[in-house]
């Protein structure tokens, strides 16, 4: 297992303030994440080391543009939106702070859409952020789980984002460490640390969320579904549009 | 009276509210929003640390809670306050 999995699992992952079946349960799925976010962050440090020699500053801009994709104001307000729309009128009291976490989130996501333009700001490689809205680099991308046609339907249960929130977010921790390990330049580290914690806080959500609500079978049957998907992706290839296979 | 065993740096501090929701859950109530226009959070003497350590355990800001007394950061928790004592059960 890699170091810096090592390190956040050990300071982020396995303090936990409760005891009970929701624990219970998250440990019992971070055992099945395991594998791949020790091969994400292999990824992310190979990732890293070939922009590096790629001999050109092109690779900044992919990164932030593929970062715009992910994060930007469409995408953001899509996913969260929906990620609030799963708590219906009458499950309000019992998931109020999980609303306000998400609520909380539109901002940040949003806000990190806006740290992916300031670099491409800063480094010359736009004018203005409105050349995005054109660019279809900066407004596609492949990821199927949390922005895919998943996040369109707001009837799934209102823990089930927990799962994505607990699995995804950590990989967007894990990302950064890594490639914070390998990459020096000033633009994508400020970039990278602007956003560090609040990915922490989002991973956070989906911890305490399992922890604290999700305490029976009924509760932990949707995000053991959303671990299963994400875990194994019923279509991992992007499609042709996107450049892939499928 | 006492004052609160935990303080919250602001110079660390996200303002994510995690320990707000976590410490409101619990019924302890001691992480209170100041009257201030940055609506910085505040511990008060409710806090029960170091019997109660719930709020460590989701804050995901590195350094922004610390032990009044020493000025030890307790984020990321150490080891030793994240005891099975210390943790409150949480049944359906």
């Amino acid at each position: 297992m890699h170091p810096i999995l090592t390190d956040f699992l050990n300071k982020w992952v396995y303090p936990t303030g409760f005891t009970g079946p929701g624990v219970d349960f998250r440990l019992r799925q971070t055992e099945r994440c395991l594998p791949l976010w020790d091969r994400l962050v292999m990824q992310a440090i190979k990732a890293a080391e070939n922009d590096l020699q790629s001999g050109s500053d092109e690779y900044k801009a992919a990164r932030a543009r593929g970062g715009y994709a992910a994060e930007g104001p469409f995408m953001s307000l899509k996913q969260m939106s929906t990620q609030i729309l799963s708590v219906s009128a009458e499950q309000q009291p019992k998931y109020i702070d999980l609303q306000r976490m998400r609520a909380r989130q539109i901002w940040d996501e949003v806000k990190h859409g806006q740290l992916h333009a300031d670099l491409l700001l800063r480094g010359g490689f736009i004018k203005r952020e409105e050349e995005l809205m054109d660019d279809a680099r900066a407004n596609t991308q492949p990821k199927l789980s949390y922005f895919g046609m998943t996040a369109m339907f707001p009837h799934i249960h209102p823990l089930a984002r927990a799962g994505q929130h607990y699995y995804n977010e950590s990989m967007a921790c894990l990302g950064i460490a890594a490639t914070l390990s390998v990459i020096d330049d000033d633009l994508i580290r400020h970039q990278l640390h602007s956003q560090s914690a609040d990915e922490l806080m989002h991973f956070m959500e989906g911890k305490y969320q399992i922890d604290a609500y999700a305490l029976t079978p009924e509760d932990q049957r949707p995000i053991e579904e959303v671990f299963d998907f994400l875990l194994r992706p019923w279509a991992p290839e992007p499609s042709r549009a996107l450049g892939g296979n499928a | 009276m006492t004052p609160p065993r935990l303080k919250i740096d602001h110079n660390k501090c996200t303002e994510c509210r995690m320990c707000y929701v976590a410490c409101r859950e619990i019924e302890i109530n001691a992480v209170v929003v100041a009257p201030t226009s940055q609506h910085f959070l505040e511990i008060d003497e409710r806090c029960t640390y170091p019997g109660c350590t719930v709020c460590l355990m989701y804050c995901p800001a590195e350094g922004s809670i610390v032990e009044t007394a020493t000025g030890r950061s307790m984020v990321p928790p150490p080891p030793e306050v994240w005891t099975e004592n210390r943790r409150r059960p949480r049944i359906p």
